[in-house]
């Protein structure tokens, strides 16, 4: 993996992170309003959650140059999209 | 019968606007994979300007009456390696610092001394 690869990818990662977060934070919020009675832990659950996700995408994300597509059309994808 | 039926719509209201909250969440792509979701971040950045703009319209206000969002391009990996850069580059240049900054050091206290 190039080096300017490994900066989209990390920079990639970075976007997602805080996406998921935010997004894990609102669902938090809603559901810690209907149904829990405004209590903290399903925002701290939806955050957590949300930055787990993350974590697993930028994980599959950094793994996928080095492992070995049996698919030649997903291997070829893959090639084409880092460039 | 109302009564009966009362927390019955209550209940299924809630798990309504959460069920579409979550729906709207995976069908904009924030629950995707990264791409997905950098993409979802750059429509959302791209979107904020306009609504901005629309919003003041609304309220009747001018353009020049709030301040402009500061475009922000940060890259993890440039203010990392512009970190180390400098790093080393101060790591090199200490020795002749030092001696440097000793030698005015002396020079000091042997003019305070005259």
């Amino acid at each position: 993996m190039s080096e300017r690869e490994l900066g989209r990818k990390l920079d990639r990662c970075l976007a997602d992170g805080v996406i998921k977060l935010g997004t894990g934070l609102g669902l938090g919020i809603v559901f810690s309003v209907l149904f829990f009675k405004r209590h903290a832990w399903p925002i701290s659950f939806g955050s957590g959650a949300g930055l787990g996700m993350a974590y697993a995408n930028c994980q599959n994300d950094l793994r996928w140059h080095y492992l070995l597509h049996r698919n030649p059309k997903v291997a070829l994808a893959d090639e084409t999209t880092q460039r | 019968m109302a009564t009966k039926l009362l927390p019955v719509v209550k209940l299924a209201t809630k798990v309504g606007i959460a069920g579409g909250a979550v729906y709207v969440a995976y069908d904009s792509g924030l629950l995707g994979g990264s791409e997905q979701g950098s993409e979802a971040l750059q429509k959302a950045r791209a979107a904020v300007p306009p609504a901005i703009e629309e919003w003041m319209k609304y309220f009747g206000l001018q353009q020049t009456q709030l301040p402009t969002i500061p475009n922000v391009e940060f890259s993890p990996v440039q203010a990392w390696n512009s970190g180390v850069r400098w790093t080393i580059s101060r790591l090199s240049e200490a020795p002749t610092k030092a001696s440097e900054m000793t030698t005015q050091g002396f020079q000091f206290v042997k003019d305070l001394l005259k």
